[in-house]
């Protein structure tokens, strides 16, 4: 593929830059002062002080981990979105799959903690999946009646608007102990995740970005359309039916444990986009990935360092700050076409 | 063209038929032999894109089957098609951030590896495309910031990346500058000439079109109209009727294959001394009323439709009663209607511009071209009829230029001599539109050798020689019987008989009400009584009951012929007053009251519908003048104005009660043709002001279902409505029939019963059919100069 090779490894060398300095930074912050020169003995293995340890390897680490990982399925996700649907401005929030997810994970929770028991990750990323299979699937239906992209867009918010409408009337018949919990959950927050947690969500990054990558080549055909596809010999439903699942499946595992983090997926690949200065989706996929993990560790770092010791929703700082890109984007859109 | 035996093809389709949502052009057979350019013409929405997206399998066939190098595309593997196949269309993708170089690159997806590594190889021929289609210098610009045109022919390069054998083009060369077009359409040639490469592709410049293709396909009208080479499609009068602009000022065009030029056409004679355009024309006349012209005309009709002509109806002036308003609101005569829909065609007011509708018995309303101009006295009509003569001439060029064949309907007898000056409607039109002419004579009223013969005599040697043929019609027994008299009236007339037509007992729509419909008719188990008013008109309304054997259809002027049908129709008139007064001479009017108050079905349809209100006035003295008090069965009242109504109708049968209740809401079609304003009488004034008008007993106007928009009026069991031809749209007259049948506790069998419209289809076809055996219809497009392959 042709591009500016150049400036897609200054690309790729800043993100790692500051992808390290915020894994730097996060590991260092946080309600209880622990020095820089004792994080590197806990990490390293070699400190004595176990409620620091506790601290960094069972809280800030785990968290900062899934901030990387949950921030790259989110813009992964919504790049292959944008690609499925020619439209820059969809994501996994924006079409209601985390709503949709949200909704199903919160039905389980209650109906499972009505009943004394609790929810493993497995079960929270099998309900996440089916709620954003479910609101996908109203979406496609909608898609197929539909060629208008901004009627799409509404119809996906109209969708997120009814599945989190839904969940706060569960919510509001939920037991009082559990109303907190859930709250917090679904306002999007890092929170209180584990390693076994990291490792599962992990794997299924891992899955998700290994057949993105085997999609590439199809996926670059793809954006010359459906039919110049289609007549170069792309097999158009395999690859829809792909885009479809892959998605779902990384919008489903943030929405199971971190809850909707909004905009990421819209924003990060339209920014990834005019950094790479190419649409190539060899390039764009793990730029979408690591763009989305630098993005989501500052907003979270942000989150939980602002109002300091209160925590903000990590969902309303990614909206503050990537709202702003969004709109830019459509301006700018806007800009190009006349 | 079939050419099967064609080996050396790399593209063809078998009886393929291409469209959307339902079948836009069925049967196309082509056939792309490798290196040769298949250019598809024809005006926007024709349906060239349609067929060019089947042939590249983005749309799927409705019937028949597209072959690439003789496998079946529908079960082809995509990469396999796409090593094969490449295409152009005319959809703008705009990828953002993939430079020109990355776009063309993509042709090679067939050939590349798991992840679209291109290879030396792959880079060398995406250089080669680049500077073929001259994109080089565009190569490292981003695909959306560069023009049209360069676009074009960067997908353009894509597509010869792709190293197809067969290169589909949706308008390669539309909005771009003759520049850009020249580089298109250089490129296009090499690459067919040079790597034997078949294109198709679709132009809307027919300049470039005739000059590059080796294979023209002209598309119109649902149909492929012409295959051939340029030099065979490319005739101007063709090109012109093709995208509709014959008798236009084309100057603004410039030069161009619409202009006459150097070509010559194809099929038969010299077109141009047709009168004009390239339209054939074949006259029926006949040796005297009623024997039969109609229905020839329209049987021919149906044969060129058939046969694929585009053929339109043609008679300049009709007599009837019965009228039809077209979309636009015009009048016309049913017959030209019922032949339009022969020819699969919209009715137009210039298939008949002229109708006579006869008030009473010397005078006629006089409608030109749709609109009436006046009522005329006979005489007074001869003498007016000469400044009607540029009219028919216009009206017959309108549509000389939107077909190939114009089938035209004489008048009466040709040789009424002393009417005969200023003929329009005989001769003298057949030498307007130099017609060939078919005579028909009518053997079952007899006197058949003498009806034509001396018919023949008795025209003058030019007009004479017009006569191509003659048609011997409505023949009963056996036809073997009449070969002598072939041979007879062969012999004697000097001209070839054509045919001997049996007799046909088929219901097309009468022309006039000179038909024998209204002979008395015995009841059967379901019957229908319709008041058969001196100037009955719209009758054709009550022609869908006639399909059900066990009904019978009555036209009665006899009270005492009235009896207990179980539906009484008034149906409409020319003169409702006049009607009115007779009804009240005959007794009909208590006949209708003593039978609606007993509980029957009484509908009344336009001036059957005024009449069944209170009060029918008439302050500007469009019939009589005078006040005339109505049946009084409905509560409204009918003030006769200038102003005529003439719309069609499509919408749903009103909140009517009764009877008839089930049939709320049931769609129906018909048109609307009368004078007046009919509107419902309050409480109130139905005591005061129609003091005069006495209302029957128990009309209680409260009960009154009242629609103002022409669907009427009803109250008990008694409907009335100006829609004509409510009963037609398929489902409403069997509904009808079953819903009062329950009612008198019959049983009648309705099954059989379908649409007016579709009912009529079945009739053209078995009447085409019926004359293809019987006619010599070969010699008959001898006469027009078309000789058929």
């Amino acid at each position: 593929m042709i591009m500016d090779n150049k400036r897609v490894t200054s690309v790729f060398i800043l993100m790692s830059v500051c992808l390290a300095l915020l894994v730097w930074i996060n590991i260092l912050t946080g309600s209880m002062f622990i020095p820089a020169k004792e994080v590197i003995y806990v990490i390293m293995g070699k400190s004595g002080n176990e409620m620091w340890t506790n601290i960094i390897m069972n809280i800030r680490l785990p968290r900062l981990i899934a901030a990387i990982v949950l921030g790259g399925c989110l813009a992964l996700s919504g790049y292959l979105l944008q690609t499925f649907f020619d439209n820059p401005i969809v994501g996994p929030f924006v079409l209601g799959i985390s709503s949709g997810a949200k909704l199903t994970v919160a039905l389980t929770l209650i109906f499972l903690l009505s009943k004394g028991r609790n929810i493993g990750s497995f079960g929270m990323i099998v309900s996440a999946f089916a709620g954003a299979m479910m609101a996908m699937g109203f979406v496609l239906l909608i898609s197929s009646r539909t060629r208008s992209m901004s009627l799409l867009v509404i119809c996906g918010i109209m969708i997120g608007y009814i599945c989190s409408a839904i969940t706060d009337f569960v919510v509001t018949f939920a037991d009082d102990s559990n109303i907190v919990n859930l709250h917090n959950w679904s306002m999007g927050s890092l929170n209180g995740i584990n390693m076994t947690q990291v490792a599962i969500m992990s794997l299924i990054a891992l899955l998700c970005l290994i057949c993105a990558v085997c999609m590439s080549k199809p996926i670059g055909a793809y954006r010359l359309g459906q039919d110049y596809a289609s007549s170069m010999g792309v097999n158009i439903r395999l690859l829809k039916v792909m885009l479809i699942m892959v998605s779902s499946l990384l919008a489903a595992s943030v929405t199971a444990f971190a809850g909707p983090i909004s905009f990421v997926g819209i924003a990060v690949p339209h920014l990834a986009g005019n950094m790479v200065r190419t649409s190539s989706p060899s390039v764009m996929i793990p730029a979408c990935f690591l763009g989305g993990a630098v993005v989501t560790l500052m907003c979270d770092c942000i989150a939980r360092s602002v109002f300091a010791p209160t925590e903000v929703s990590i969902s309303s700082v990614t909206a503050l700050l990537l709202v702003p890109v969004v709109i830019w984007m459509l301006l700018g859109r806007r800009k190009n076409a006349d | 063209m079939r050419t099967d035996m064609q080996p050396d093809r790399i593209l063809h389709t078998d009886d393929l038929t291409i469209g959307y949502d339902s079948d836009l052009i069925s049967g196309i057979e082509l056939n792309v032999a490798p290196g040769r350019i298949v250019t598809l013409i024809g005006p926007n929405g024709s349906g060239k894109s349609t067929l060019l997206r089947t042939l590249t399998g983005q749309l799927e066939a409705r019937g028949g089957c597209v072959y690439l190098d003789g496998r079946d595309m529908s079960g082809m593997n995509v990469l396999d098609r796409a090593r094969d196949m490449s295409v152009v269309m005319t959809s703008s993708v705009r990828p953002r951030m993939m430079t020109c170089r990355e776009v063309v690159a993509m042709g090679r997806y067939p050939y590349t590896g798991r992840f679209g590594k291109l290879r030396k190889a792959d880079e060398k021929i995406v250089d080669h495309a680049l500077e073929l289609t001259g994109s080089a210098e565009v190569s490292d610009r981003f695909f959306d910031r560069i023009s049209d045109g360069q676009r074009q022919r960067v997908m353009l390069a894509r597509a010869i990346c792709q190293q197809p054998r067969v290169l589909i083009l949706d308008e390669p060369t539309s909005y771009l500058d003759i520049r850009y077009r020249l580089d298109i359409l250089n490129t296009i040639r090499t690459i067919a000439d040079r790597d034997s490469v078949a294109v198709v592709m679709s132009l809307h410049e027919l300049e470039p079109a005739m000059r590059i293709s080796d294979t023209v396909v002209a598309i119109g009208d649902g149909h492929i109209l012409r295959t051939g080479t340029p030099q065979e499609v490319f005739e101007e009068s063709f090109i012109r009727r093709l995208y509709g602009i014959e008798g236009r000022d084309i100057s603004l065009l410039g030069p161009g294959p619409w202009m006459e030029g150097e070509r010559t056409v194809p099929v038969g004679q010299d077109a141009s001394d047709i009168h004009g355009t390239g339209a054939r024309a074949i006259m029926i006349q006949g040796t005297m009323s009623g024997a039969g012209k109609s229905m020839i005309a329209a049987g021919l009709c149906r044969i060129f439709a058939q046969d694929g002509y585009s053929v339109a109806p043609f008679k300049s002036q009709n007599m009837a009663l019965n009228s039809y308003v077209t979309s636009e609101g015009l009048e016309m005569g049913r017959a030209q209607v019922m032949q339009a829909r022969c020819c699969k065609r919209e009715p137009l007011v210039c298939m008949n511009p002229i109708l006579l509708k006869p008030t009473d018995d010397s005078g006629s309303q006089v409608i030109v071209n749709g609109i009436p101009v006046g009522n005329m006295r006979a005489a007074e009509y001869f003498r007016y009829k000469q400044q009607l003569v540029p009219e028919i001439q216009a009206a017959y060029d309108k549509l000389a230029g939107m077909a190939d064949i114009i089938v035209i309907e004489g008048a009466g007898s040709p040789v009424e001599l002393n009417l005969k000056k200023n003929d329009i409607v005989n001769m003298g039109l057949a030498r307007m539109t130099d017609a060939a002419v078919l005579l028909v004579g009518d053997i079952d009223r007899g006197g058949v050798f003498a009806q034509l013969i001396g018919t023949l005599d008795l025209l003058e040697p030019d007009e004479r020689a017009r006569i191509k043929g003659l048609i011997v019609n409505k023949f009963r027994g056996d036809i073997g019987l009449f070969k002598d008299g072939i041979e007879i009236l062969e012999k004697k007339g000097h001209k070839p008989v054509m045919g001997v037509v049996p007799y046909l007992d088929i219901r097309l729509e009468d022309e006039d009400s000179l038909s024998d419909r209204f002979s008395a008719r015995t009841k059967r188990d379901f019957d229908i009584c319709v008041i058969r008013f001196p100037r009955i008109s719209n009758f054709t309304d009550m022609d869908v009951f006639e399909q059900v054997p066990d009904l019978s259809v009555r036209y009665v002027d006899d009270p005492d012929d009235v009896g207990d049908p179980d539906i009484l129709i008034l149906p409409g008139t020319k003169n409702t007053g006049g009607d009115l007064e007779w009804m009240k001479q005959q007794g009909l009017d208590a006949a209708v009251i003593s039978y609606a108050r007993a509980g029957g079905v009484v509908i009344g349809i336009c001036g059957g519908y005024q009449m069944l209100g209170m009060r029918i006035s008439d302050p500007d003295g469009v019939e009589s003048g005078a006040t005339v008090c109505g049946i009084g069965l409905l509560p409204v009242a009918t003030v006769m104005n200038r102003e005529k109504t003439r719309t069609e109708y499509i919408g749903y049968i009103p909140a009517w009660k009764g009877v008839l209740e089930d049939m709320n809401g049931m769609q129906v079609t018909g048109y609307e043709i009368h004078n007046g304003v009919t509107a419902l009488v309050g409480r109130e004034l139905f005591d005061t002001e129609y003091g005069d008008c006495v209302p029957v007993p128990d009309a209680d106007p409260s009960e009154c279902v009242y629609a103002p928009d022409g669907t009427g009026c009803n109250r008990g069991n008694i409907y009335g409505t100006y829609i004509h031809g409510i009963f037609d749209e398929e489902g409403v007259a069997p509904r009808l029939i079953s819903l009062i049948a329950a009612h008198r506790g019959k049983n009648i069998d309705v099954s059989m019963m379908r649409g007016h419209f579709d009912e009529s289809e079945d009739m053209y076809d078995k009447l085409a059919e019926h004359l293809r055996a019987c006619l010599d219809i070969d010699a008959i497009y001898g006469m027009m100069g078309i000789v058929r392959p």
